[in-house]
């Protein structure tokens, strides 16, 4: 990588004008150069921060930890092999998986129609706008405990509410049918701001005279909606699909403070588990395996993503 | 005319629905942060305070110097916020426009750092802060996030979504890479370069874990920490909690209003041509 | 990442910082800072005040209250500056704490939760304040023995407690009588409890509600003189396994389950905090909770009604048994020069003095840690304010002494608890049966103690 950054040093100020091989060669360099001194901030923060770290915990994963976290014995794949077949390991991915089916689908539509509903200009729009992005602004742990007296299960102003119109009290965070639920539900509206802006700005960059034309055509609201806006956010909504799966995957913050995993281990997801095994139980080699399993499942989910996902991707 | 009118009549109510749905956690806590604690834990729950109870706040300024947090968080996320936007877009635009060998692995490899938890990260990091003497430091807050794959990823999706002929036409024009970078994608770019200032500000403005580890100095704490001050695990007093959040979102609501205008201004079809 | 020099790294680092923030103009100077405000901490020896940097978890109100008492101890020490810093909850303060272990990053003295205290042992970075108590002829006498008990293993002091709380049962007066209750006799059994739990429950009121917190379990096995581990609750050797499946687990777990079956009893879940706050609301007329929420606990019910306090409920009337002690005790750090650890000894003796104790007390809720306490004047005019106190105090002096009171130590204590607490919500929303889910919660326990044991070298 060295390399490539003293290659940068004479940078490419035009492109070159002239015909012959030999130009269009050099412009293909500067081209290169180009571009790995713009990728080597990033990497070079990434191969510090990340990637080093990574590879530490590739490095713990195959040992126990004593109470200090300093290696104790060696335990080669034992690790692994008593994560892989440990009831509470696949319990942990199941939980996970029902929470990623609860939050990612039910965020990306909501965010959707939210932004489809506050596109068209009124004279309110902009304040509609700005409430719906309003929760990007509360963090995962002050949202968590706004939610969690929301949640009380005795004095919950939800459950006020429902008994207004006739419903009878649901223990929100203590009955383990519903618990999941709370928490996704939690957690959709806070990542509600984000994805309803990233929309937002995709629809918005969608040319009006698309619209126009559209609408020139004859075309209703709800065909122009699937025929044009949907194809041309497309790369947005792939975006919010991948990005809300691997946070889902890591949601933490929710979980310890609402649930800590509770009750029955209705909340335990992987990363709840990883962070007790870690930071609790001090076991840093059985939670860096099971972090590293964690990693291999999300980087696995995310190509196939991008295999299938990103060919129905339509960019201008 | 007047289907014009129902039609929007329509689309109000239903905003106003989704509006109050949203903001209902917010204006609950805006409201616990005036009760009297007694008031706060009430059956059947109050909507509003019966009086203006400010001693909430003026508790949680006795209990934290929320300036100085306020002030910690501002620096940090600010400075985290101009990092990423200039190492994402320079990196996206790599990914966007740029031919070059390895690609496709360097992008798998920049999403790859997307799933790697934090819980791995966080002591390896801590131990090599601590070797740089960057414990109690701004740089110690800042630098371990001045990348972020998940912004080039947000700015590579949206530079594939601008018109490929533009780039034809400034290529004609004799515009090299680095001019078009800078005059020609990034000013085009100016919604998802909001989205990712907002956004990267606010992830930041969230870190709790990362403060309160490398950290020591009371001076040198940021917001999360002050809200973890608030609480105490045997009884807490909801009131004072709340006017603790309510502090602490201010500067980011006002963030957020700042960033949503050039978020939501967006461009048009002329501004493209021209 | 080899290939890089580190000082290359932190160049190029460096020149991207330059590059890429124009925002933070702080850069490096900081750093020079810290070096040079180090230095003199290292070098000086008599001239400049001895630092002692204290980690404490202590926030909200408690938080200031400590503080307060670090402001006074170098009011009166001019040769020690001992500088408190909040590190988070509990379980964030000791994973810094292990995180900056073998480096000059940590403090000299910590406050670490009852359940750590084995992890703290097993981590060979302390020093046991016996050493000190024994260089100093410090007399210990005057301090409550069933606090030091917990902290003492084998006949060795290793920390000084410094927070410490107990669970007792609140009760509703008011309610007690509109039920045509004794309110000045609270329930003692567990028969008592379920039948006044009956008498309390009417619409909009249930007769009470435990939080299903592995404490209260852990306190309802002292109460009745059985043990929690093997080898002495792991107190005469290393515990190898889990006794939580013994009679006294399912007995209690019977008597919980069946008045939750009669709806006498709500399940609220995990948190005190909420079943606290039921309690004050008047939703639930008993509850379960630590000696420390006394204050708010009242206060919040001022106006509403009467707290009444009574002893933690036990099996039988006739069973020897009593409540451990639990919150928190400073543990001396080894890896600090030994000026720097004599000064923390110093403020932990500052703390453990009657005035300092009896501010703590009033302050937070706390027991004092001496019972020379009590004597000060501030004591006696709170236990007329909160004469409900007293009880807390009895039942700390009536506790015998055993190792079952003593309290359970081991390593993985934190994921016991947790495994407890899935095990009484297994029970509780009928998976299983209190044997079958304790003993399962016991099988698990049990190898999560091997686990730890093969990673502690003798």
């Amino acid at each position: 990588m060295e390399k490539n950054i003293s290659l940068v040093s004479p940078l490419p100020r035009e492109s070159s004008r002239q015909e012959g091989i030999a130009s269009l060669r050099t412009s293909r360099w500067k081209e290169r150069a180009l571009a790995y001194f713009f990728l080597a901030p990033s990497l070079i923060l990434f191969g510090i921060f990340l990637f080093f770290p990574l590879l530490k915990s590739v490095y713990l994963s195959m040992f126990l930890t004593d109470p200090q976290g300093r290696v104790a014995s060696f335990a080669g794949a034992d690790n692994f092999t008593n994560i892989l077949t440990s009831e509470v390991f696949y319990n942990s991915l199941w939980i996970t998986v029902k929470f990623i089916l609860l939050t990612v689908p039910t965020g990306v539509v909501a965010a959707l129609l939210l932004a489809a509903i506050s596109i068209p200009k009124l004279r309110l729009t902009k304040l509609f706008q700005f409430f719906f992005s309003l929760p990007m602004a509360v963090s995962v742990g002050t949202g968590s405990i706004i939610w969690m007296v929301l949640y009380h299960p005795t004095l919950s102003i939800l459950n006020y509410a429902l008994s207004l119109i006739g419903i009878s009290p649901i223990a929100w965070l203590t009955d383990p049918k519903w618990a999941l639920l709370s928490v996704a539900l939690m957690t959709v509206w806070l990542n509600l701001g984000f994805n309803y802006i990233v929309m937002l700005s995709g629809m918005q960059s969608v040319p009006e005279d698309l619209y126009e034309s559209s609408k020139i055509d004859g075309s209703g609201p709800f065909r122009t909606f699937f025929r044009i806006t949907l194809p041309l956010i497309s790369p947005s909504l792939f975006f919010i699909g991948v990005v809300s799966i691997i946070s889902a995957f890591q949601s933490f913050a929710q979980i310890n403070i609402l649930t800590k995993g509770g009750p029955m281990n209705s909340t335990d997801v992987l990363v709840y588990n990883i962070y007790q095994d870690a930071f609790i139980n001090y076991r840093f080699g059985i939670g860096s395996a099971q972090a590293l399993i964690l990693f291999v499942l999300i980087t696995l989910l995310t190509i196939v993503q991008f295999k299938f996902g990103e060919k129905k991707v339509h960019y201008q | 005319m007047s289907i014009r009118a129902v039609n929007q009549t329509i689309l109000y109510v239903l905003l106003s629905v989704a509006a109050l749905l949203i903001l209902f956690p917010l204006l609950f806590t805006l409201s616990s942060a005036f009760m009297s604690s007694a008031e706060s834990a009430t059956y059947p729950p109050k909507l509003i305070p019966s009086g203006m109870h400010w001693d909430n706040f003026l508790q949680v300024v006795e209990t934290v110097p929320v300036i100085r947090f306020i002030t910690n968080s501002f620096v940090v996320s600010a400075a985290i916020m101009v990092g990423q936007l200039i190492t994402a877009s320079m990196a996206a635009y790599a990914f966007a426009f740029l031919r070059f060998p390895g690609k496709a692995m360097i992008f798998s490899l920049f999403l790859s750092t997307m799933m790697i938890p934090w819980e791995v990260t966080m002591i390896p990091n801590y131990l090599t802060v601590r070797s740089w003497h960057w414990l109690d430091s701004y740089q110690g807050l800042i630098v371990p996030f001045l990348a972020s794959a998940f912004g080039t990823f947000l700015l590579r999706q949206y530079f594939l979504q601008l018109p490929k002929e533009l780039f034809e036409a400034a290529k004609v024009d004799g515009c090299g890479q680095i001019r078009t970078f800078i005059q020609l994608v990034l000013p085009l770019s100016t919604p998802s370069l909001a989205t990712l200032a907002v956004y990267s500000f606010l992830t930041n403005w969230s870190n709790y874990l990362w403060p309160l580890l490398i950290t020591n100095k009371e001076s040198m704490r940021t917001v999360q920490i002050g809200i973890g001050m608030l609480q105490f695990e045997e009884v807490t007093a909801w009131n004072v909690v709340m006017a603790g959040i309510v502090i602490m979102l201010l500067p980011s609501l006002i963030l957020l209003i700042a960033g949503l205008k050039p978020l939501v201004r967006g461009i048009t079809a002329g501004a493209l041509k021209g | 990442m080899k290939p890089f020099g580190k000082k290359t790294l932190a160049m190029l680092l460096l020149s991207c910082m330059m590059l890429v923030a124009a925002g933070c103009g702080s850069n490096g100077s900081p750093t020079q800072e810290d070096t040079a405000s180090a230095a003199p901490e290292t070098s000086s020896k008599q001239e400049e005040p001895v630092k002692v940097v204290w980690w404490h978890s202590m926030s909200g109100d408690v938080g200031k209250a400590a503080q307060q008492l670090v402001d006074e101890f170098n009011a009166e020490h001019k040769d020690i500056v001992v500088q408190a810093e909040y590190q988070g909850k509990y379980d964030e303060s000791l994973n810094k704490l292990k995180a900056s272990l073998g480096s000059d990053s940590g403090p000299s003295l910590i406050q670490v939760y009852e359940i750590g205290s084995r992890f703290m042992i097993d981590s060979k970075a302390i020093t046991p304040v016996q050493q000190f108590i024994d260089a100093d002829k410090y007399d210990t006498s005057r301090l409550e023995p069933n606090i030091l008990n917990y902290y003492t293993f084998d006949n060795k002091l290793y920390s000084m407690p410094f927070n410490t709380s107990n669970p007792i049962l609140y009760y509703n007066k008011d309610a007690f009588k509109a039920a045509g209750l004794d309110p000045e006799k609270p329930p003692a059994t567990y028969e008592e409890v379920a039948e006044a739990a009956k008498k309390l429950t009417k619409s909009g009121q249930a007769g009470g509600s435990f939080a299903i917190y592995g404490w209260f379990m852990e306190q309802l096995f002292a109460n009745q003189g059985a043990e929690l581990l093997d080898n002495g609750n792991g107190r005469t050797q290393a515990a190898t396994s889990s006794l939580l499946g013994s009679d006294a687990g399912v007995k209690t777990l019977d008597w919980w389950k069946r008045m939750v079956e009669e709806k006498s009893m709500l399940n609220l879940g995990r948190k005190t905090d909420d079943t606290s706050k039921a309690f004050a609301a008047g939703q639930i007329a008993m509850t379960l909770d630590s000696t420390a929420s006394l204050r708010s606990i009242v206060k919040s019910a001022e106006g509403k009604f009467e707290v009444g306090t009574g002893f933690l409920p036990k099996a039988d009337a006739n069973v020897k048994g009593g409540v451990i002690v639990g919150g928190a005790s400073n543990w001396i750090l080894n890896n600090r020069p030994e000026a720097e650890q004599k000064a923390a000894w110093e403020f932990i003796k500052f703390l453990a003095e009657p005035k300092s104790q009896a501010e703590w007390h009033i302050n937070t809720g706390y027991f004092p840690i001496t019972q020379k306490a009590y004597d000060e004047p501030i004591v006696k005019e709170n236990m007329t304010k909160y004469p409900q106190f007293q009880t807390a105090v009895d039942q700390l002096h009536q506790t015998t002494p055993s190792l079952a009171t003593q309290g359970a130590v081991m390593g993985v204590f934190p994921e016991a608890r947790q495994l407890t607490e899935t095990a009484i919500e297994e029970v509780l929303n009928n998976k299983k049966s209190s044997k079958q889910a304790l003993d399962d919660a016991a099988k698990a326990i049990t190898s999560k103690i091997e686990e730890y044991n093969k990673t502690v070298s003798k």
